[in-house]
């Protein structure tokens, strides 16, 4: 029956289900990035979105909730899931369809069969680190004030997650915007699309600059 | 005067001998002027090798069956100028994802035809009117010129074998499935509504299967929109779902 969702317009859903998602998630993290990249101003400032965070201006003592970053961290460890679970069938699974892209990427020049490989692959990484990084923030929503984030990532070894989940999460994020805006027709042109692909690579470039900085600038306050 | 010297790397397998293997064979060959990768392989056939196998037909860019992997690209060879490779090295294999007949040549026909099967591609008039003898009503020609660019398409392949979801997926319809499909879906001639056409392509086999890498747009020897032509689709299935 038109317009009634049946068991055949599953695959449509999923595939908006994986568009709509993936761009939640890509905007959260570029947020969440911006805001831990307060700490570039100083402590203080980070301070202060820390506290916001927690919703510190709707507590008498203004302590805040920290259950609230808790709250956040399982949002989008769910809003994740459901986005590996409607992707992951794109992915070559089995043996065969891993020989088959592999000989056609063989055989077959093309960037943008690259950069979904790449996307891939981050995808891949990301899905095993993303549950530790949620798992040490969520557990302990006290912490991500400065001292509490540089004692986590300088001084308990976090940076052996946090830098290659940076360069992953930066990457796979752009370069899935950039295909869901080809996917649903934002280019009408080949030079919009090359004009979108140059914003993808800009996007990547400047977030992981921020980011590293980020990790960089927690050093100072890490306790001795 | 004479031209460089050009030198072919051709890959080379007779799927019917049984005691032959996969191989890469190379050849020479004086290059002359305006010479495409197809007049240099007629060349070679005729001064060097007449076992080897190729596919062509019209030798100016229509009927699609001279298509062949040159240098990494899926394209054709009529309209490949060798000039195009200053090292003068070529380096030719047969389309991936399809059935290998031999060396460059493989049966693209096979997967069209089944595809036309598979995809109903051809048009379902609207009502039941049979009748062959009443005049068609005239299209307006803005519509025909829609049609018209999609049905340039020549079934060459390219799309096919550029397509890392298709070589990954057998069942995948690819973009000329759905370029065909889009064709019939514009034609206001056309009975079938986005609800029926959703039973063919709305699914991981058609239009929500694709995943965007966009071989097939920027592999096209015709340059045929896939990239809006399949955005286009996948918004119009995704519609029905509303």
């Amino acid at each position: 029956m038109a317009g009634k969702l049946d068991i055949r317009r599953w695959s449509g859903v999923l595939d908006l289900g994986q568009s709509v998602s993936g761009v939640v998630l890509a905007l959260f993290l570029w947020t969440h990035l911006l805001l831990v990249s307060s700490i570039l101003l100083g402590p203080e400032a980070m301070t202060w979105v820390a506290r916001n965070m927690e919703l510190a201006f709707l507590s008498d003592d203004g302590h805040g909730y920290p259950w609230v970053v808790s709250l956040i961290a399982i949002g989008v460890a769910a809003l994740a899931a459901f986005h590996v679970l409607v992707a992951i069938h794109k992915l070559p699974l089995s043996l065969r369809q891993q020989k088959a892209l592999k000989s056609q990427m063989q055989v077959i020049n093309h960037s943008d069969t690259r950069l979904w490989s790449w996307q891939a692959g981050t995808g891949i990484v990301i899905l095993m680190l993303l549950p530790v990084h949620l798992w040490l923030v969520g557990s302990a929503p006290e912490t991500i004030g400065p001292v509490g984030s540089a004692q986590r990532i300088w001084g308990e070894y976090g940076y052996l997650i946090y830098l290659p989940l940076l360069l992953t999460v930066e990457l796979h994020a752009a370069i899935g915007l950039y295909r869901v805006a080809l996917k649903w027709g934002a280019a009408r042109d080949l030079n919009t699309r090359a004009r979108l692909r140059t914003i993808k690579t800009v996007l990547s470039v400047l977030f992981v600059g921020i980011g590293l900085a980020a990790l960089l600038a927690f050093i100072p306050h890490t306790p001795v | 005067m004479s031209g460089r010297i050009l030198t072919f790397n051709i890959f080379r397998f007779d799927p019917q001998d049984a005691g032959d293997k996969p191989k890469m064979v190379k050849y020479q060959l004086e290059e002359t002027s305006g010479m495409t990768v197809f007049i240099a392989l007629n060349k070679l056939r005729q001064e060097q090798d007449p076992s080897l196998q190729f596919d062509f037909v019209c030798r100016a860019g229509i009927c699609g069956s001279c298509a062949m992997v040159i240098n990494g690209f899926p394209t054709l060879a009529c309209r490949t100028l060798t000039a195009k490779y200053p090292k003068g090295e070529i380096t030719l294999m047969p389309l991936p994802g399809f059935e290998l007949i031999g060396d460059l040549s493989v049966n693209t026909g096979k997967f069209m035809r089944e595809l036309a099967e598979r995809l109903k591609l051809w048009l379902h008039p609207k009502g039941d009117d049979l009748n062959i003898h009443r005049l068609e009503d005239p299209m307006d020609p803005q519509e025909a010129a829609r049609l018209y660019e999609l049905e340039r398409c020549v079934e060459c392949g390219v799309c096919v074998s550029a397509c890392a979801t298709k070589q990954m997926r057998d069942t995948f319809v690819g973009a000329v499935g759905m370029m065909k499909i889009a064709r019939f879906e514009l034609d206001s001639r056309d009975g079938r509504s986005a609800d029926d056409f959703y039973h063919v392509i709305g699914n991981q086999d058609g239009v929500f299967g694709c995943m965007t890498l966009l071989g097939c747009q920027d592999n096209c020897p015709k340059d045929l929109p896939h990239m809006q032509q399949i955005a286009y689709l996948r918004r119009k299935m995704a519609s029905t779902l509303l």
